[in-house]
């Protein structure tokens, strides 16, 4: 009797087990037929770029930094910007997993050994960010849409004719004071609004810089990318910037920092500030 | 007489130097600037080779300095955890870390067995290796903030001074002087224990009870350091061991020494983390690079 009673407690737990397998099966096949390509996006911008193209329903993994457009918020996270997990990525079954470099190296050695399909964003310059959309444009099918977004971005940041290269500092995060080398794109995004970035001749992308530097090279239009009152800081009276009350904190830092389409807004705003 | 005559105008000629010397022109902005960092670096480098020079004192033990016990580390990993909570660091996060893991210690070492002071050296090394692993998880977890938990492991005295921060930051120096008064009225009591614990036994002082009192006060001065500077090494290990090297086992006169030494010293060290490049090196670094060929130097002689 009790043998009995217990056999069918073991049918009826394997039998919802089983269930609750074919289900999750089912449901996996599902996800796999509505998309052909199935791209995890470790770039918040190269997501920007993918929604701009149309293929956002393509994406099925991002990090959780990748916030924009509100659809991307939605989409299952993987891990944030410095740490995606590999598992994560793999158990997603992509056809392409779209890296940054140099931040990513290790992930995109794991995903190479076990032979996943990659594509590496790193541009440093403009025209690199044309070139990776018009290369992931070609990759998702999307060639036209990728060469209409080129255009619009080509046509929306041009040069601005400024005689007088207005001296600007931007800084990233004040302990410890990071702001932004030669070989950040956004330096080149301040050249073609009409300005000078102060830190132009540092041989890197992120520089860590003392303020002793800022104060003698004396910039007339601080850029802030984190909210603080900077009036107050000792030493920094003198510089013309905090003078001149040209000191700017409203800048969306995600339109700059991100190579992406919203880049031409960002560019929009730098160019109202520099030409005040 | 002529020794510390001779380390006081070396330190006077520090703090000149570290004035006068920079990558920009001397006018009275860039004056209060470094003005401001030569405060910073007297405070963090006397403090931290003071510190070193008592707790080598009462544990007796050469290898011990403020990060032994645990409270440099738990300051370490307190400020990390701030910043990944509020972006930017929080030196009441950095405190509490630090007595945190200081109680901790304490807490460790009071379980029975073996001599109390022995065990808080034990289990000050256990806690801060358990702090560094917690700090990597930090940085794992930190984007951004990854820089700035960096700078905080190294130490680095070109922080921002504002007007909130300022009043915050005097208080604080006037705090650990307070502090370090107190610690330096042990000078006697610490000169028997380096006798031999028996001895000082002996003569009736309870070490048990100067323990607790020196532990506790160091974890807080140390905190305090941390919290401002972040953690810089080198100083608190070897600086009183160059202060004995001069002036010999009388904690009379070496820990002042120590004090005067470890303020030179970082006054240096930063002044060339200044000038070597035009990025800004944690002084951390520069420490450990221009002391240890100093020490070898000094130690063979």
């Amino acid at each position: 009797m009790e043998i009995s009673e217990q056999l069918r407690k073991i049918c009826t737990t394997s039998l919802i087990f089983v269930l609750c397998i074919s289900y999750l099966v089912c449901h996996c096949n599902r996800a796999k037929e509505t998309t052909d390509y199935r791209i995890v996006s470790l770039s918040p911008a190269m997501t920007e770029i993918l929604f701009a193209l149309g293929s956002g329903n393509n994406i099925v993994g991002v990090t959780t930094f990748c916030d924009y457009p509100e659809e991307a918020k939605k989409i299952y996270k993987i891990g944030d910007f410095s740490n995606p997990s590999v598992e994560r990525i793999v158990g997603l079954k992509p056809n392409l997993v779209i890296l940054n470099l140099p931040e990513q190296m290790r992930i995109k050695k794991q995903l190479e050994r076990l032979k996943i399909n990659i594509f590496v964003s790193s541009p440093s310059s403009l025209d690199e960010v044309y070139e990776e959309i018009t290369e992931i444009g070609k990759i998702v099918k999307r060639e036209h849409n990728a060469d209409s977004l080129v255009n619009y971005m080509r046509t929306n940041i041009v040069p601005v004719e400024n005689k007088k290269k207005t001296n600007v500092y931007i800084e990233l995060s004040p302990r410890p004071i990071v702001t932004i080398g030669k070989h950040s794109f956004l330096n080149e995004l301040l050249e073609l609004a009409g300005a000078g970035n102060v830190f132009a001749d540092l041989n890197k992308d992120y520089p860590v810089v003392s303020q002793e530097e800022i104060i003698k090279r004396n910039p007339e239009i601080i850029i802030l990318l984190h909210p603080e009152n900077i009036e107050q800081r000792t030493g920094w009276g003198t510089i013309a910037a905090v003078k001149n009350k040209r000191v700017y904190a409203d800048i969306n830092q995600d339109y700059i920092m991100r190579p992406a389409p919203r880049l031409v807004k960002g560019f929009k705003e730098l160019k109202r500030i520099i030409l005040e | 007489m002529n020794k510390q005559l001779l380390i006081i105008l070396i330190f006077l000629g520090a703090v000149l130097v570290s004035i006068i010397v920079g990558p920009a022109q001397l006018t009275s902005e860039i004056f209060q600037l470094r003005i401001s960092r030569v405060v910073l670096g007297i405070f963090a480098g006397g403090m931290l080779a003071f510190c070193g020079g008592i707790l080598q004192g009462l544990f007796g033990n050469p290898l011990v300095e403020p990060y032994t016990l645990g409270s440099a580390s738990g300051a370490a990993l307190g400020g990390s955890i701030g910043i990944l909570i509020f972006g930017t660091i929080n030196p009441v996060f950095a405190f509490l870390g630090s007595l945190g893991v200081g109680f901790f210690v304490f807490t460790i070492a009071r379980i029975e067995g073996g001599l109390f002071r022995d065990r808080l050296i034990l289990a000050g090394v256990v806690m801060s290796f358990l702090c560094s692993s917690l700090v990597m998880i930090t940085m794992l977890m930190g984007g951004r903030e990854l820089y700035e938990i960096l700078y905080l492991l190294m130490g680095y005295l070109g922080i921002i001074i504002n007007s909130t921060n300022r009043i915050m930051i005097i208080v604080l120096i006037a705090v650990s002087i307070g502090l370090m008064v107190f610690l330096y009225r042990y000078h006697r009591e610490l000169d028997i224990i380096s006798q031999g614990i028996e001895t000082a036994a002996g003569l009736g002082i309870n070490i048990q009870k100067l323990s607790i009192t020196i532990f506790l006060a160091t974890s807080l001065l140390i905190g305090l350091i941390v919290s401002i500077v972040g953690a810089i090494g080198f100083v608190g290990l070897v600086i009183p061991h160059i202060s004995k090297l001069l002036f010999g086992p009388k904690h009379l006169r070496n820990l002042p020494a120590s004090f005067i030494l470890g303020a030179t010293f970082l006054l240096l060290a930063d002044t060339a983390s200044r000038v070597i490049t035009v990025y800004e090196l944690p002084v951390g670094v520069v420490t450990s690079l221009v002391g240890v060929p100093f020490f070898i130097y000094l130690y063979r002689r």
